[in-house]
């Protein structure tokens, strides 16, 4: 094991694959959450019956699996409307619109869990809409939704391995590329392992301190 | 009411076959790219060097074709079963990947001529006298069971009526066998024998002689009504040969000797 004929270069290339990784998923989960956050407010705002179209098209990005969305979208966007976007492109659109339609339910969850009497307080008290959305939902549901909102961006994170099928070298597929070559595929999947974890801890141990942060109140 | 959805018909229909002028080799010329689907896990035609770039006779074969296109190459790797399904949902515009030109896979996606043809070499012992393929009669000869290559000589043996097969699990048995004299000689792709020659693994071994076994004829795909492109690719195959590149290609990536032939006898194209 020790016998490698793993190179500083190729390692050079694994934290290349690793910082594509890393932007594609920075990428999706920053225009993800802010997609998902005007779908979420949406969706509560109109209710079930009106929200029903919004819902129909964020529950095909959720039931479809990932890679055929990739594929399709890819696919779609080069062959039928001939746009030649990059692979790259197509990737962060269709994990953007996929991270939005999971978060939308998230946001949704976390106003409804603000106590109705509470939100009737604020506006009685003079509150706009606005000034009620800001100053009293967004503070408490951002403490129900955060530990969900987490787990969702760690997913995404992993997700986003599936983005070579776009021709997107990202860190799992050049961990195969150096296997293909190097015939190690144990000592590089521990590698590749190593690096996804060196990705996640970080944002999980964020994501908890500021769980126990706003917590004791 | 019915002159107006008519119209709107009209202009639907106008609308669609709009795009449908420029061919593939507009589109290619005009994007300024080539994107060739290639699969990189499969030497010497393609695999990658030391910094993870691609190589190879296919990686080649499509870096000329985009110069002869005027245009930059982009090389997106493939699997063998992804070749297809890639250039179908218009991820690469041709795949130089050594596919077979089956009549079968000629119903989905349009064939050139052979680019490339995966021939046999016989392969010995140094110890072995030995001149040519036919030198095998009466010999202990050798090959992985089941493959191409065991069935034929296991078919030369019976019509000998003398000599020795003997089935191996692997093509690395097969070689060691080889090497260390337990088989006279063997039978496998130019490809391998090359490499393995090459690789220094196995001592004492040398290539006598090419089989006469049916070539397994490759050749570069697209979408098969681009007949435009396909076409050009065509006249890029038989300009590649004429001017030597072909050789060049066969040499900086097989071996020494010479390139399988490309025409079949007794027949057009």
């Amino acid at each position: 094991m020790l016998d490698t004929a793993l190179s500083a270069n190729d390692f050079l290339f694994l934290a290349k694959g690793a910082g594509m990784t890393i932007f594609v998923t920075i990428l999706s989960v920053f225009f993800g959450t802010i997609l998902g956050i005007i779908f979420g407010v949406i969706r509560y705002q109109l209710g079930p019956y009106w929200s029903a179209p919004l819902m129909i098209v964020l529950d095909v990005f959720r039931s479809i699996p990932l890679l055929i969305q990739l594929v399709l979208t890819y696919a779609f966007l080069g062959t039928v409307l001939r746009l030649g976007l990059s692979g790259l492109t197509v990737a962060c659109i269709v994990l953007t619109m996929y991270t939005s339609a999971y978060c939308a339910e998230i946001v949704r969850g976390g106003i409804e869990a603000v106590p109705m009497t509470l939100r009737r307080a604020s506006r009685s008290l003079g509150m706009t809409w606005a000034q009620d959305m800001r100053n009293i939902v967004l503070p408490l549901a951002t403490r129900v939704a955060l530990p969900s909102w987490i787990g969702l961006a760690l997913g995404v994170m992993k997700d986003s391995a599936l983005v070579y099928v776009v021709q997107v070298t990202e860190l799992l597929k050049s961990t195969q590329i150096l296997i293909t070559r190097l015939q190690e595929p144990l000592l590089l999947l521990m590698i590749c392992g190593a690096f996804y974890f060196l990705i996640s801890f970080p944002v999980a141990r964020f994501g908890g301190y500021l769980e126990k942060r706003w917590s004791n109140d | 009411m019915k002159t107006s959805a008519l119209t709107l018909a009209a202009c639907a229909a106008t609308a669609l076959t709009g795009p449908a002028f420029a061919d593939k080799l507009d589109d290619i010329i005009g994007s300024g790219t080539l994107r060739c689907a290639v699969v990189l896990d499969f030497p010497p035609m393609g695999s990658r060097d030391s910094d993870n770039n691609p190589q190879g006779f296919d990686v080649d074969y499509c870096n000329d074709l985009a110069e002869a296109l005027g245009v930059e190459a982009e090389i997106v790797e493939t699997t063998f079963p992804e070749r297809i399904p890639a250039l179908v949902s218009g991820q690469v515009d041709i795949a130089v990947a050594s596919t077979s030109d089956t009549l079968e896979r000629a119903k989905t996606v349009g064939f050139t001529i052979p680019y490339y043809a995966f021939e046999n070499a016989v392969v010995a012992n140094d110890g072995v006298e030995i001149s040519d393929w036919e030198g095998m009669k009466g010999k202990t000869v050798g090959a992985t069971a089941g493959t191409y290559e065991a069935i034929w000589l296991q078919e030369k043996i019976e019509e000998w009526g003398e000599g020795e097969f003997r089935p191996y699990q692997n093509q690395a048995d097969v070689f060691l066998a080889l090497s260390q004299g337990q088989l006279d000689v063997t039978v496998s792709t130019v490809e391998v024998a090359e490499a393995n020659v090459a690789s220094g693994n196995f001592e004492g071994i040398k290539i006598v002689d090419k089989a006469p076994m049916v070539p397994d004829y490759v050749g570069l795909i697209t979408l098969r009504e681009e007949q435009g492109l396909l076409n050009y690719m065509n006249l890029f195959i038989n300009q590649q040969v004429r001017t030597g590149r072909y050789a060049e290609l066969y040499a900086k990536w097989v071996g020494e000797g010479t390139p399988a032939d490309l025409t079949i006898p007794g027949v057009y194209r």
